[in-house]
């Protein structure tokens, strides 16, 4: 069995962990700086209230004067889920985590070790931990257990057997799907209103009228694809932080911080002979009033995998101009390690080859593999966009 | 007689660097590979598109996508929007 657990509204509960008294009154998540103004999730005094999640600020607030806003704290988020995620992990689960509030796991293998799926699910619930309203479904099919534990209530596990997958499906809403909104309306100006309605369509009809898109939600109407759950490998636990003693918005100075927390992270013993492929840099930011001062945290997969504290700061500098507060902490994560030997070296170090041995070992496998094994290469267009335009090997006969 | 002045094994014999290869993708709806001759995509890194030579008979057309596999293998792949197929190819 697949089993999916759900916390809907993650951000906004990871948030509030700050601000626990606001759990009950109407709240929001507020817009992200610079993205579009819609509200994030809400709690549910603001839904009783008639605020809706992806609503527009000036709409939610006409609807409720007495919304509080609350910063989006993605770090704290990020922190919570990973937590939660090793906590699954701890109890025996392999995690596949498909975004925050999301993750998926396979139960066959820990069945035996908790006597049954339900004692398992339960193990997981708990591993979740309850303050979290964390719910469970479990079906044959990753799309089946998505949607059963998007129905089921806070602390209730789901569970839906193979030859009822059509059955429970039929019922529930399109907005399951991983559909854009003009697609849900294209599908309703049509009477397609149920996933049972879009699952009875030709699939061939469906890809006509909507494309891979739709092909994709119709497939998924039908219980989705039987792909496995692959466990996450767990990031790497490296991370180094600078605290100012106040709060800091001149870039220089944070370029300069930067260099230096890039640097301690670098030397940090269990990084030895391991190069940085993944890296996040994080900051706590100023207060900007109306809460504590929220978060932000961006991620980078670097070219080449390195361990130059040099590159590993020009290529995350250019993130600090995105910061939208003055910073109380910068933080770097190492998030991704190579192995020691994840890195090809040259096989002949730069400077270092001696021409006329080189000459000999060409010789040698130009005698044992015949002419024209040996070439050189010649660039013929090294402006192309074209990758094999640039370049031609041609004999080398010398 | 007089030789040819072209070193005619040399025309023979001499290739593209960087040829692409065909490959095994399996993609998803979007159209991003998902596996490459077998082996799941870990990180999908870069993706651009090559549009060159459209004056010409043999216009070029192709989505690359820079990915890592699960195998720590960094590559690249690109589909061929004129004759279709997926490929891979150093040097991109």
């Amino acid at each position: 069995m697949i089993a999916c657990l759900s916390i809907p509204g993650f951000e906004l509960k990871a948030a509030l962990r700050r601000q626990p008294s606001l759990a009950t009154r109407p709240a929001a998540l507020a817009p992200e700086a610079g993205g579009e103004p819609l509200v994030g999730p809400v709690t549910a005094a603001a839904a009783a209230a008639g605020v809706v999640p992806r609503m527009r600020l000036g709409e939610a607030l006409a609807t409720c004067p007495q919304l509080v806003l609350v910063d989006p704290d993605p770090a704290a988020a990020e922190l919570a889920w990973e937590e939660i995620v090793r906590a699954l992990e701890d109890a025996g689960f392999s995690v596949e985590p498909a975004a925050l509030g999301v993750a998926y796991f396979e139960t066959r293998g820990v069945e035996r070790l908790y006597g049954g799926l339900e004692p398992a699910l339960k193990r997981a619930l708990a591993a979740a931990g309850a303050q979290w309203d964390a719910r469970i479904g479990a079906a044959g099919r990753r799309f089946a257990a998505l949607a059963a534990a998007s129905v089921a209530q806070a602390g209730q596990l789901l569970v839906v057997r193979e030859d009822e997958v059509d059955q429970f499906l039929a019922p529930l809403p399109l907005t399951l799907l991983p559909l854009e909104r003009q697609r849900y309306d294209e599908l309703e100006a049509l009477g397609v209103r149920k996933l049972g309605q879009l699952a009875g369509l030709p699939g061939g009809a469906v890809a006509e009228r909507l494309g891979p898109d739709g092909r994709r939600a119709w497939s998924l109407a039908r219980g989705g694809s039987t792909a496995r759950v692959r466990g996450r490998r767990p990031p790497a636990e490296l991370v180094e932080a600078l605290e100012f003693p106040e709060a800091v918005g001149n870039e220089l100075t944070l370029r300069r911080a930067l260099g230096a927390v890039v640097e301690t992270a670098l030397a940090r013993p269990e990084r030895r002979d391991r190069f940085v492929r993944k890296v996040a840099l994080g900051a706590r930011l100023v207060s900007t009033g109306s809460g504590g001062g929220g978060s932000w945290r961006r991620t980078l997969t670097l070219r080449e995998p390195t361990a130059d504290a040099d590159r590993i700061r020009v290529a995350l500098a250019p993130r600090l101009a995105e910061l939208p507060a003055p910073v109380l902490e910068l933080r770097i994560e190492l998030v991704e390690l190579t192995e020691p030997n994840g890195r090809q070296l040259e096989l002949l170090a730069a400077g270092a080859e001696d021409r006329s041995r080189l000459s000999e070992g060409l010789r040698q496998v130009r005698a044992s593999t015949g002419s024209g094994s040996v070439c050189n290469v010649v660039e013929v267009a090294p402006w192309s966009r074209i990758p094999e335009t640039r370049a031609l090997f041609v004999p080398r006969d010398d | 007689m007089v030789a040819d002045s072209r070193d005619a094994r040399a025309l023979r014999t001499a290739g593209r660097l960087n040829e692409p290869r065909p490959a095994r993708v399996e993609a998803g709806f979007d159209g991003t590979p998902l596996q490459v001759n077998h082996v799941a995509v870990a990180v999908l890194r870069e993706e651009w598109r090559v549009l060159d030579r459209w004056w010409t008979e043999e216009p070029v057309s192709r989505r690359y996508f820079e990915v890592v596999l699960e195998t720590g293998e960094n590559t690249v792949v690109f589909r061929d929007g004129g004759a279709g197929g997926w490929f891979t190819q150093r040097g991109a």
